[in-house]
């Protein structure tokens, strides 16, 4: 079922990609894919390119894929460590909901962060106080970690 | 234990929600004259607050007088082994300071409760079964905030929770060429699929994976529809036709449900015992916790504390119960005892208990020369023999203060914990006595040709004796954090009082039985068995009493 399924969601992303975003397995592994996220242009994160990695339960999709950035980023709900505080991927997670859908959410997200929720409150608390500062250092971090 | 007793402490548990004296009539209504009159009850304190609680007195009253003939049938088979602690007190069915009120549920007398609320509620709300059931859910059974809203806004409270008054029936479908299911992509004419009213199909076999993964998390009626961020809930009716087939899933999500109802409801708590299947209603605020120590008895046999799900702890409040099982636990009376005992070296700070000798010390460790006064350097001490004049007269006095201090404290401390450790043994050695009890039982009945009525005095006496014991063991917690005052002498005379005629009583027990002088111990037994007795009722009732008019002061 989970094997069905990846490959269904490859094909369509394939056969459709995303505009923003791309995703594919590593080598031959299926369950563990490798995505990329292109700085949405109204954001501070804007012309960086950042990796995450997929890993894929035994049980999807009944439950949620592991997504974690390997890019650093400056943002209030992603950590150093890249973990990611995003509802659909934990509680609200949803098995009519794919790969594609979550790395669009994950887009919106870097658009418009979460910090009434953070994952950082130190980012959060600059963000609500100060966002020139967030919008400077978010730049800052896209240019040194994230740039081609 | 007579069934007379037997019967009116059941009878206790319902009619006392409204404190009506008379014992033969049960019938409970929720009109105010009742309440007129339990306020007039001057012992009533305790339950005065019981029943202003605002959640749902309506519902608990009706429920009582709906369930109670199912208890009432059940009475003669708890009647042995339900209620030891009543059978070992003999209490009669007045309404005692200390106790509290509370209902015993088996799962299928919560089952009938849940059923019964929802059929109250359906004519009200005139919604599908299925509908008022989710709905009580989602206001955790809180009935009159449901019928508020629901009064208010139907459709807005409905909506809140996915729901609508009246679902079409629900079935399994086929044959629709145009499927597919989100979740596995499958699409064809022979995939068999499922929806909710909000109109999201997924193919059976996803949804009954689905739905089985979050049974199996423990999940009841809080699965929603797969569907992203759609809010309409599996109803029961859902859950059982998708999984009718897969029957030890189905066992789960029932056992869920009712796990959910009893945790949703913050006047309902599972007994803690081992295996044990019952569930505890009792009215008891969370507000009220600092001063009443709702002490409940399931039917399995364990008496625990309906706050805390301690062992019964009557009568220390919860919180001094918290602090104290965390101080035994913790180490803090070992750095008491560190500190008020023993120094550290001042070089490698080894730690050292002097327990003899000179004030010259020579560290095992690091060899180091200091004087255990000053704790200087021993060099700077000179040649002569000791005189410490370096030291100065404050420091010194500091010095001794802080040890002396904290050296009381330990001492204090250890005095209350001896005597509570004591107590908790007793009770482990009162079970054993219980034994060798029922042994001496057997051989009186055998020898002496008493009947099994004429020895049951010896068991009963072993009863009382362990709930005495358990009593004395957290009243030194009481004492413990209670401030020295007048008010603590009375607490400590009662308490003296208890504590001898316990041990007179236990040394009666405990003695050998010769035949000559049988009918003299059991009068004595008897007699000092009622005395304990009415020192226990004393105990309790006058702290019960004094916590509620803030008697004492404690220590924070």
């Amino acid at each position: 079922m989970a094997l069905k399924r990846i490959q269904k969601e490859l094909r369509d992303l394939e056969r459709d990609p995303p505009s923003s975003c791309s995703a594919g397995p590593i080598g031959d592994e299926v369950f563990h894919w490798q995505a990329t996220i292109i700085g949405p242009e109204s954001s501070p994160f804007s012309g960086g390119v950042f990796f995450l990695s997929i890993h894929f339960p035994t049980d999807y999709p009944f439950k949620p894929p592991k997504v974690n950035f390997t890019t650093r980023i400056y943002h209030p709900n992603i950590n150093s460590n890249g973990s990611i505080c995003l509802d659909i991927l934990r509680d609200q997670w949803s098995p009519a909901l794919t790969i594609s859908k979550v790395l669009l959410s994950i887009c919106s997200m870097l658009t418009d962060p979460n910090p009434d929720d953070p994952l950082v409150p130190e980012i959060a608390h600059i963000y609500k106080t100060d966002r020139d500062r967030y919008d400077t250092t978010a730049r800052e971090w896209t240019r040194k970690f994230a740039s081609k | 234990m007579s069934d007379y007793q037997s019967d009116s402490y059941m009878d206790e548990d319902y009619d006392e929600f409204v404190y009506s004296e008379d014992e033969s009539v049960i019938s409970i209504s929720s009109d105010n004259s009742h309440h007129g009159q339990a306020r007039t009850r001057a012992a009533a304190a305790a339950a005065a607050t019981i029943q202003s609680q605002p959640s749902a007195p309506a519902q608990s009253q009706t429920q009582y007088s709906a369930d109670y003939g199912y208890e009432d049938e059940e009475c003669d088979f708890f009647d042995d082994n339900d209620n030891d602690f009543e059978r070992a007190i003999g209490t009669r069915p007045t309404k005692k300071a200390w106790a509290v009120d509370f209902k015993v549920y088996d799962p299928d007398g919560l089952s009938a409760t849940q059923k019964a609320t929802v059929d109250r509620m359906m004519p009200l709300l005139a919604t599908s079964r299925g509908t008022t059931t989710l709905l009580l859910r989602c206001y955790l059974w809180r009935e009159e905030p449901l019928v508020e809203d629901f009064i208010a806004d139907s459709e807005r409270t409905l909506a809140k929770s996915g729901l609508v008054a009246h679902p079409k029936p629900l079935r399994i479908e086929s044959g629709n060429d145009e499927f597919t299911c989100e979740i596995c992509f499958t699409s064809g004419a022979d995939e068999q699929y499922f929806g909710l009213s909000c109109g999201h199909s997924f193919c059976t076999d996803c949804y009954v994976t689905y739905a089985a993964g979050k049974i199996r998390e423990g999940e009841s009626w809080r699965i929603r529809c797969p569907a992203p961020k759609c809010k309409t809930l599996l109803g029961e009716e859902s859950a059982r036709l998708l999984l009718a087939e897969h029957t030890d899933v189905l066992d789960r999500y029932e056992v869920n449900l009712t796990r959910s109802f009893v945790n949703d409801l913050d006047s309902f708590t599972w007994c803690p015992a081992p295996n044990c299947q019952y569930a505890v209603e009792c009215l008891v605020p969370r507000s009220a916790m600092m001063t009443v120590i709702p002490t409940v008895n399931c039917k399995c046999g364990k008496a625990f504390c309906f706050g805390c799900k301690v062992d019964d702890h009557m009568p220390a409040p919860c919180y001094l119960v918290d602090k104290w099982l965390k101080k035994c636990k913790d180490d803090s009376e070992t750095a008491n005892w560190l500190k008020a005992n023993t120094k550290e070296c001042t070089k490698c700070k080894s730690i050292i208990e002097k327990n003899g000798g000179c004030n010259h010390m020579t560290c095992r460790e690091c060899q180091h020369h200091f004087c255990w006064v000053c704790m200087g350097p021993w060099n700077e001490h000179g040649q002569q023999f000791y005189s410490c004049n370096r030291f100065s007269e404050d420091s010194s006095k500091n010095a001794r203060d802080s040890v002396s201090k904290s050296r009381a404290q330990l001492e204090r401390y250890l005095h209350y914990y001896t005597r509570y450790n004591n107590h908790e043994q007793s009770v482990k050695l009162a079970r054993q006595l219980l034994a060798t009890t029922e042994k001496n039982m057997e051989q009186m009945q055998r020898e002496m040709t008493l009947s099994w009525i004429e020895v049951q005095f010896l068991s009963d006496a072993v009863d009382v004796l362990s709930v005495c014991r358990t009593t004395l063991k957290w009243s030194y917690v009481l004492a413990y954090y209670m401030m020295s005052d007048n008010q603590k002498i009375i607490f400590e005379n009662n308490q003296s009082d208890l504590e001898m005629a316990t041990e007179q009583l236990n040394e009666l027990v405990e003695n050998p039985i010769g035949q000559s002088s049988i009918e003299d111990i059991k009068r004595k037994i008897i007699d000092k068995s009622t005395y304990v007795k009415s020192r226990w009722e004393t105990l309790l009732s006058d702290t019960s009493l004094g916590l509620q008019e803030n008697r004492w002061q404690f220590e924070e």
